[in-house]
């Protein structure tokens, strides 16, 4: 074949199988899972940089049943998102906006593009000229120097500042020990929010997460109160008896919000692993199991056995007694 | 408490040698030839029996020394309480300075054959590098504090006096979960290290040449075959750390461009870029300041990578203010960055000039495009890993940066890089002649379009798919006709077979042909990665024993749930059969491993590997009635893991050559003499 010949032919064929390359070719993504969309854009607010799709966290995984749920209801993405962001505090929006804070961040690229091309185009018109800039040629010592002072002196700068600004921030808001000394109850949630958020390693932090995730336990704001529970209950610092509590109240809310059962009666157990005769762990367990499973037999027996403890008050007596009378007697559960 | 001792007179003595490393280095550089060999030597010999001390109290339970008591148990099976040594930040340092002082001594079995100014400059440098990482694990970072007041597991406090009072707990709470679960975890820290602490000898003749102010093609020629095996155990870490991440953290994905992923790739990237500049350098004498900064750089991205996920400052800007080992990395850094920039400063009026690009159409003028989208990348994953730190550390606002972001830039970054690797080969040095690069890439480009219509048609139409397969032909076809037309060439001459004259052009020319192996292995990545994040598809069930579910072909039965107490953990899993068609295949075993105190598990992924791709099976709960399991497939992700293998060969297959030839020419140095 002629070097012609082959030129036509692979140039027909280049040509041929370029436009049937656009034409077959598709550009929506591979496929229209929405809520997988969705979640791969929220940072899930208890693991490290992944997203909820990602994560195989507990607290993850409803957020992305959430997520599943609004889709189903036919809500848009923002609304979704705006939701899942002012719903779970920790829960950022890990696809930066193209503006405000972070419209340096997508600038920056394009700029460090144009500045290498730009060196590049100038260093091929002006080769071993002494006054190309940094990158390529040979560049005068003296401003070469200044260039590296000037860059390394911005750098130490930003650290410094940096390290400033965050000690003065620590100072500025209340660490935990600054809180011990007042009455937690007239403090407002928002800052022991932001104490807590401000010293997550501190010993003590569990206390505190447990006294306002009460406060939303008591008002009824399960899901505020759920990253609390949880981040106690997987704490490994934590005492038995604040493990048992959060346990227990992740599992009562599994149950009581979402109709849990399965994962209510594991929570359960847990809590009674660590601590075998806890009143309330076996009460819930009781009612759940009643309530959630309809085994009233098994849930009599429960409370049977709970009544042969001699620690309980006498209030709770009355109450279960009145609940194994109902459970025997087949009656719908309280 | 002998074994603490043991620990701290290894890295005192270490960093003795690497004090007089330095001091000696220096006098030999300037000419007054002085002994390195017993520096050097102290400085291995202490941080090997360090590292001895530390694995010896691991492995006898010696509750007395600190670090054991926190992060080990008795019940930690092999090969974990091995790896132990690194699963956390102490222990981490210790291999560090073990590598460290590994590759010094291999510096300076180069410098005693060779005796020079640049040696022994390089290994000032090196023992300066140590002197840093010594000193940190005998201030800040104390892996043989003994435990001077106990928990019932682990230790409360701690001193730094091997000869305190020494109350050692009965037991420990083991390491991290996550870190007892694959035996991966066994060999991926010390592979990823000997990548992140080799870039120490490349950056150490770096600075030795500007130190003695011969910055000639000498440092260059060694900090490149540095380079290489580095950045060859860079490639393997990060691969086997994709995989570990994939086996062991149960979402399916081996890459989240996490702060410690980017950690590992930055310095790769760069690298990279600095392995093709300096063959731009050493054909053409082009871009020599350039060449510095890349090595420099290449260096200040792993101390700013150690410094990222070392010091805790991802997990919680505010723990950087609690713990004094982000400032001191933080501190060295500045002053690597500084030294480093200011003597480079001074020394530029003997770097010489480039002679100008005749061609962009021609290797160097592809290297010089290449170098700048691999710099463009290491800069999109930097910015996109400290903004959010930046940010929240000014004004307190928290943003997340996360796949999105980075894959919007890194996709098409990468692509144009696969589009420069293909055209890079094809062109010979000063450019081509008229019509030569038409006459080699026509046919690949038809090739690859082709491939890319068929992939199209066949077997998916999702663009990145599409794209990928089309690159990967281009290139690769690419590369199989240039071996074609050099074999034909030379058997027009011969009279030889073109394939035993293909084997002779790869013979003659290795070191270029070892290169290729490490892009094609680039593009496996690509395709691999394109296929699995975009074809793979997703589902959850719940299963109640007996019941079968259809998943992307397959037949899962759910056979029962099962429970079995190790030493160390108890297991708790369901078995799956799993049936293609009526054909049984195999049996999967997801499960959940609960450590310890642990209550939350470790789920642990069952994963059937076929040609097709993977069958990837995760626990999300289970109890007496049912389960619920996460189902995954990711096709051909076997190819990403051959692609990062195949990289990380042709990475040592060059080193390989480069060693031959170096003991080539010595041979034929003896024989001169």
């Amino acid at each position: 074949m002629s070097e012609r010949l082959r030129n036509i032919v692979l140039l027909a064929i280049i040509a041929t199988m370029a436009v049937l390359l656009v034409a077959t070719v598709s550009t929506r993504p591979a496929s229209e899972d929405r809520v997988g969309a969705l979640g791969s854009q929220i940072k899930c607010p208890v693991c490290q940089g992944e997203s909820i799709a990602d994560s195989p966290s507990q607290m993850a995984r409803d957020m992305m049943d959430l997520v599943a749920e609004r889709v189903d209801r036919g809500f848009s993405d923002e609304a979704i998102i705006d939701e899942l962001l002012a719903s779970y505090s920790g829960a950022v929006l890990l696809d930066p906006p193209v503006s405000g804070a972070t419209l340096a961040l997508w600038l920056a690229p394009m700029v460090a593009i144009a500045i290498g091309v730009t060196v590049i185009v100038w260093w091929r018109r002006h080769p071993g000229d002494e006054s190309t800039p940094g990158a390529n040629g040979a560049p005068s010592r003296r401003r070469l120097l200044i260039g590296a002072i000037v860059l390394i002196a911005a750098f130490a700068g930003v650290v410094v500042v940096a390290a400033n600004s965050l000690q003065e921030r620590e100072g500025a808001s209340a660490g935990v020990a600054d809180l011990d000394d007042q009455d937690l109850s007239e403090v407002s949630n928002e800052t022991l929010e932001a104490v807590i958020a401000a010293n997550l390693d501190h010993p003590q932090i569990n206390g505190m997460r447990l006294a306002l995730a009460g406060r939303y336990y008591d008002a009824g704001d399960y899901r505020s109160a759920f990253p609390h529970y949880l981040a106690v209950a997987e704490d490994g610092t934590a005492t038995g008896g604040e493990a048992v509590t959060s346990l227990v109240r992740l599992g009562w809310m599994a149950y009581d919000g979402n109709g849990e059962v399965g994962t209510a009666n594991r929570l359960l157990d847990q809590a009674l692993e660590i601590e075998p005769g806890s009143q309330i762990a076996l009460y819930l367990k009781a009612t759940v199991i009643w309530c959630g499973e309809g085994d009233a037999e098994t849930a009599t027996t429960i409370l049977v056995g709970l009544l042969s403890d001699p620690d309980l008050a006498e209030e709770s007596r009355t109450q279960i007694e009145a609940d194994i009378a109902r459970a025997s007697g087949d009656e719908a559960c309280a | 408490m002998m074994l603490a001792f043991l620990g701290s007179a290894g890295m005192a003595a270490a960093l003795i040698g690497a004090l007089l490393l330095v001091f000696r280095g220096i006098q030999s550089a300037r000419g007054n030839e002085s002994d390195l060999v017993r520096p050097a030597r102290l400085l291995l010999s202490g941080a090997i029996a360090s590292m001895v001390a530390l694995e010896l109290a691991l492995l006898t339970d010696d509750f007395s020394v600190a670090y054991v008591a926190n992060h080990h148990s008795t019940t930690t099976p092999f090969p974990f309480d091995v790896a132990t040594a690194w699963a956390a930040l102490e222990g981490s340092i210790v291999l560090w300075g073990l590598i460290l002082a590994g590759f010094t001594w291999a510096a300076l079995s180069r410098y005693r054959r060779e005796p020079d100014s640049l040696g022994a400059a390089a290994l000032a440098v090196m023992g300066a590098v140590a002197v840093f990482f010594f000193g940190l694990m005998l201030t800040v970072a104390n892996p043989f504090e003994v435990c001077v007041n106990a928990l019932e597991v682990g230790c409360a406090e701690s001193s730094p006096w091997p000869f305190a009072n020494v109350v050692a707990p009965a037991e420990g709470p083991g390491p991290n979960p996550l870190l007892q679960n694959h035996f991966l975890m066994a060999i991926h820290p010390p592979i990823l290290y000997l990548g992140y602490v080799g870039m120490t000898v490349p950056f150490a003749y770096a600075i030795g040449a500007l130190a003695i102010g011969v910055p000639g093609p000498e440092w260059l020629r060694r900090s490149h075959r540095s380079t290489l095996v580095a950045w060859s155990f860079l490639s393997l870490g990060i691969v086997l750390g994709g995989w570990w991440a994939y086996e062991v953290l149960s979402w399916g994905g081996y890459w989240a461009w996490d702060p410690v992923e980017n950690a590992s790739l930055m310095p790769w990237l760069l690298a990279t870029a600095f392995i093709h500049s300096a063959l731009v350098q050493q054909k053409r004498g082009m871009l020599q300041a350039w060449n510095f900064i890349l090595v420099i750089g290449v260096f200040a991205l792993t101390i700013l990578g150690t410094f990222l996920t070392r010091s805790g400052t991802i997990n919680s800007v505010h723990s950087f203010t609690q713990s004094a080992i982000g400032p001191a990395l933080l501190g060295f850094l500045v002053l690597v960055l500084i030294g480093s920039f200011a003597l480079f400063s001074m020394r530029s009026h003997v770097v010489a000039t480039s002679p100008r690009v005749e061609s962009f159409v021609s290797r160097e003028g592809s290297f010089l495009i290449n170098n700048l989208l691999l710099s463009v990348y290491g800069f999109v994953v930097l910015i996109g890993t400290v903004y959010p730190l930046l940010l929240e550390a000014f004004t307190g606002t928290q943003v997340g940066v996360g796949s999105p972001f980075f894959n919007r830039l890194a996709v098409p970054l990468s692509f144009l890089l696969l589009l420069v690797m293909g055209i890079g080969p094809l062109t010979p040095w000063q450019g081509s002649p008229k019509g030569q690069l038409w006459r080699r890439i026509r046919f690949p480009i038809a090739a690859g379009l082709s491939a890319g219509v068929l992939t199209s048609v066949f077997v998916s139409p999702v663009g990145w798919v599409v794209l990928s397969v089309a690159f990967g032909v281009y290139v690769v076809s690419g590369l199989a006709g240039l071996l074609l037309e050099q074999a034909r060439s030379r058997a027009i001459k011969t009279g030889n077979t073109r394939w035993m004259e293909a084997r002779q052009v790869v013979s003659r020319n290795q070191a270029f042909w070892a290169g290729q192996v490490s892009h094609i292995g680039v593009v496996l990545v690509v395709v691999g990665i394109a296929f699995a994040a975009n074809l793979g598809s997703r589902a959850e069930v719940e299963l109640e024993p007996g019941e079968t579910v259809v998943f992307a072909g397959y037949t899962l039965v759910y056979e029962s749930p099962f429970q079995v107490r190790e030493p160390n953990r108890l297991v708790q899993g369901a078995r799956l059969s799993v049936l293609r068609g009526d054909r049984f295949i195999t049996t999967l075993e997801p499960r959940a491993n609960f450590y310890g105190a642990d209550t939350a598990g470790v789920v642990s992924p069952a994963v059937l590997s076929r040609p097709r791709g993977d069958l990837y099976v995760t626990l999300r709960d289970i109890n007496s009635e049912s389960v619920d399991l996460g189902l995954n497939t990711s096709p051909l992700i076997w190819m990403l893991w051959l692609g990062g293998l195949t990289t990380a060969a042709g990475g040592f297959w060059s080193v390989a050559i480069r060693r031959a030839e170096r003991i080539r020419r010595e041979e034929r140095q003896i024989v001169d003499v």
